[in-house]
């Protein structure tokens, strides 16, 4: 790793003694050239290029049901991004936030349509989180436990537990004797009967028409909480211990595999919860294909925070709007919504790639 | 004639300047040594010859044409052939294959290796059996294979980086003769070393490095030793006593005790005993093969032994990091053989492992982390880090073991081997309760000054009435620290000296499995 160049050797030097601005810089100027190249496609493929920034903006930000539909999809984001950013705490990567997702969901789903929609006191939906939770901590745990006893690379076991996860979806909402609904007419389609009204997450503002629910509570208290595990307890060096050296976290007296199965495990219930969140805030029934990405945009979201709880927040709201913008773009100014994932690939390949640029660290 | 010059080399990594305006002439012939203390800059210059890194500034020419290596292929490719610490051969492949590894074309010629190799055999006296497996030979004889493969291509410039780490004295002198042929077939040897014994013995000029400049080169008739090691150490040789004759291994000095230590505690009952200790590694060869140890209070007991004779895996299983296969480990009455790492903490165990970035310490932590790794719940409320209690317990723990760090909060990256490895001990000695302490090649990569203070605390420790374990190969370390010297052969302890009877010979023929006392 030799620095050719003189002018970036000193920038990069200047990058070590004020990490803080930019690790801020890298992403907004990351995201502004991806945008500006999503630009030149949109005038690429022939469509006005004012109409699609037009219908981008509407759909992004538009009204108050666009803007909390944004921050909805941002909640989950948050969720799967900070399981991210636990596991990774550990030096664990979780790539299988798809899974987790389509577990919660699933697992709430049941919860929901089976027994949780009679209870009392808010349990109606409290139970059908907490079991979708549950789902998306076992899912994630399972990889910790492989690796843990038998070493298996977490990023692979998480990524195959993942299509084992969305398929088991699939069953789910094909068979009648599972989370099928019956059929009523012959466009009825392979998705669950729609959950009981009482294990709705609650509506923030109910009267202005936003779909804004309380998952944006529940995501703000995980975010501080995953925050304050990671930066100030001693659980959080006790897993970064493990995660930078397990010999030597061993010899401290740490019990290096109980550290590894945990972070999993919490990483992969976060997950869940994103995706219980998913369909009791906003979907209402569950569909083969409900997780869309949600996983995978949640682990970018992750990784270009940089292991940082505020960062996963504006991460997460930054996916969230775009993901709005683009299905509105795709509706009504006919530009493919995939010249937004490229936007979100381009952004991911600017921030890894400058990541050499912050991180390069001092060889003899 | 000079083979290799190098003019104004500067190279620098980040903010730290590892080599600074380098002017050397390395000529045909001649064995020079480059001496330095750890971070002196000797591997990067090594590394900027072989084209593993590139200068910042500066030139080089070898054989009088310009030469920039982008990497090591175009410094073979021009004759420039290099020996690192760590060898690279495949150890289930004969030695044959191994040399055929690299230079391998279309067609293999197993018949001109072996061939090459006898001619080698004759001229340099480098005899090894091509048909044996790397994995069934010694340390030296894997890096005679290392030596020959740089041979085999007729180099003109053989770079050997700090080749004695690893070698028993016998295999020092033989290298030291390979080295001296080489160079009277014209060739030259750089020889990367902190060992003034070698220097006398083989080179023809030395040049000192210090903090990445030159001090001085000096032909060695006639030479001065001792100020060389001022030239090394930057400081009067008297300041750091007798000490530094051990660690730098002046020839036919044994050091002796420095005024003031108490000597030989005499030693108590028994802390640590170790009977018919048994390890299998995974694959079922034996590396400890019925060990028996007793360490009693007020007593440091060294183990001396050419490296891969069942040290290493002694002090994994001490620390709780491996389980041994039979046998019984008792420290002050509790039984801890195949116990985890925190229960043998428990039973009053210090550990000061061999592999200080693997083991002992986490590099990307701070000071203050690494110095309460075992103990993070002790400055935790409600789950919660109290960083400020933890911040001023750790500056009292550095400055009672004198770690020198700007702050406790910058990382053990950041601090040198010294101070890393006087954390370390700072550690382990402050453990409560604690009566035993294990000291794996504890000087391991220290400068003169650190390995002073690791001695006065190890000894400190021993008239505390600690038990104390040193495994070292340096056998003048040994001899200068231990109450007692056991010999570890193949496993096995196979022979014991006590203090006053430590003779370096009678030592040198055990470690080799020549002689039982």
């Amino acid at each position: 790793m030799v620095m050719k160049n003189p002018k970036l050797a000193r920038v990069a030097q200047g990058a070590r003694l004020e990490l803080v601005p930019l690790q801020v810089v890298v992403p907004v100027v990351s995201t502004i050239i991806a945008l500006g190249i999503g630009l030149v496609i949109i005038a690429a493929t022939g469509a006005s290029v004012v109409e699609a920034i037009e219908a981008f903006w509407d759909g992004m930000a538009g009204s108050d049901f666009n803007i909390g539909a944004s921050i909805n999809r941002a909640i989950s984001l948050a969720l799967v991004g900070l399981g991210f950013i636990f596991a990774s705490r550990a030096n664990l990567t979780n790539v299988g936030g798809e899974g987790q997702i389509a577990m919660g969901g699933m697992f709430a789903t049941a919860a929901a349509l089976h027994g949780a929609g009679g209870l009392p006191l808010g349990l109606a939906f409290i139970v059908p989180l907490a079991v979708g939770t549950l789902a998306g901590a076992v899912w994630g745990g399972l990889a910790g436990v492989l690796k843990a006893a038998r070493g298996t690379n977490e990023v692979i076991s998480t990524l195959l537990l993942s299509f084992i996860a969305l398929p088991l979806v699939y069953w789910s909402v094909e068979s009648f004797h599972l989370l099928r609904k019956p059929i009523s007419d012959v466009s009825s389609l392979p998705e669950s009967a729609e959950i009981p009204d009482s294990t709705k997450l609650p509506l923030l503002f109910p009267d202005n028409g936003s779909p804004l629910h309380i998952g944006l509570l529940i995501a703000a208290i995980a975010v501080v909480v995953v925050w304050l595990v990671l930066r100030h307890s001693s659980l959080g060096l006790r897993l970064r211990a493990v995660g930078l050296n397990a010999m030597a976290s061993r010899r401290a007296g740490m019990r290096t595999s109980f550290y590894v199965i945990l972070a999993m495990t919490v990483s992969g219930g976060l997950g869940g919860l994103g995706g219980a969140i998913m369909i009791l805030g906003q979907q209402f029934y569950l569909t083969s294909d409900f997780s869309s990405g949600y996983g995978f945009d949640g682990l970018v979201v992750g990784l270009l925070s940089r292991g940082s709880a505020v960062g996963v927040v504006i991460g997460a709201l930054l996916f969230g709007f775009l993901r709005s913008g683009s299905i509105n773009m795709e509706i009504s100014a006919q530009v493919p919504s995939a010249v937004v994932l490229i936007c979100q690939g381009l952004i991911v390949i600017i921030i890894a790639g400058s990541a050499i640029l912050t991180n390069r660290k001092v060889t003899r | 004639m000079a083979v290799l010059e190098l003019s104004g080399l500067t190279k620098r990594f980040g903010a730290f300047t590892a080599l600074d305006d380098i002017s050397l002439q390395i000529e045909r012939g001649e064995v020079h040594c480059l001496l330095g203390e750890n971070g002196a800059g000797k591997s990067t210059l090594c590394n900027l010859v072989f084209g593993v890194h590139r200068p910042d500034a500066g030139t080089m020419t070898l054989g009088g044409e310009p030469f920039h290596p982008r990497g090591p292929a175009e410094a073979l490719q021009r004759g420039v052939v290099m020996v690192h610490q760590h060898f690279s051969l495949v150890p289930n492949m004969s030695v044959a294959e191994n040399l055929m590894l690299g230079r391998a074309s279309a067609v293999l010629k197993p018949q001109d290796i072996i061939v090459r190799m006898e001619q080698l055999a004759a001229e340099y006296g480098l005899e090894i059996d091509p048909e044996a497996r790397i994995e069934d030979l010694s340390v030296g004889e894997r890096q005679r294979v290392e030596i020959i493969k740089c041979l085999l291509g007729d180099p003109q410039l053989l770079v050997l980086d700090e080749p004695t780490a690893v070698l028993q004295p016998d295999e020092i002198d033989a290298l030291l003769a390979i080295c001296r042929q080489v160079a009277l077939r014209g060739k030259s040897v750089i020889l990367v070393t902190h060992k003034l014994g070698e220097i006398s013995r083989v080179a023809d000029r030395t040049t000192v490095l210090r903090q990445g400049r030159i001090i001085e080169t000096v032909a060695m008739e006639g030479a001065d030793i001792r100020s060389l090691v001022r030239s090394m150490v930057g400081r009067d040789v008297q300041s750091a006593g007798s000490v530094l004759a051990a660690a730098v291994d002046i020839e036919g000095k044994t050091p002796v005790k420095p005024s003031g230590d108490a000597g030989p505690a005499s030693p108590g009952e028994a802390v640590l005993e170790i009977s018919d200790l048994v390890y299998r590694d995974p694959h079922g060869v034996p590396r400890l093969d019925g060990l028996s140890l007793t360490v009693g209070t007020g007593e440091i007991v060294g183990i001396a032994g050419v490296e891969g004779n069942g040290q290493t895996e002694l002090g994994l299983i001490l620390a709780g990091l491996a389980a041994p296969s039979a046998g019984a480990i008792v420290v002050g009455g509790t039984s801890v053989g195949g116990c985890s790492p925190q229960e043998i903490t428990d039973a009053g165990v210090g550990i000061v492992p061999e592999d200080r970035h693997a083991v002992a310490c986490i590099k990307e932590l701070s000071v203050a982390e690494n110095l309460f790794l075992g103990a993070i719940g002790k400055f935790s409320r409600f789950g919660l880090l109290d960083k400020s209690a933890r911040r001023k317990a750790a500056e009292a723990m550095m400055r009672d073991f004198d770690v020198r760090a700007s702050s406790p909060d910058v990382s053990m990256a950041s601090l040198s081997g010294g101070n890393q490895q006087k954390a370390v001990l700072a550690r382990e000695l402050s453990l409560d309760p604690l009566v035993f302490l294990l000291a794996a090649q504890p000087t391991r990569g220290l400068d003169v000054g650190a390995i002073e203070a690791v001695y006065n605390r190890i000894r400190a420790a021993r008239d505390d009435g600690l038990g104390v374990l040193l495994i070292s190969s340096e056998l003048e370390e040994l001899m200068a620290v231990s109450d007692r010297i056991a010999v570890i052969y193949r496993g096995k302890l196979v022979g014991e000296l006590a203090a006053g009877s430590f003779s370096r010979e009678a030592i040198g023929a055990m470690m080799s499995g020549h002689a039982h006392v």
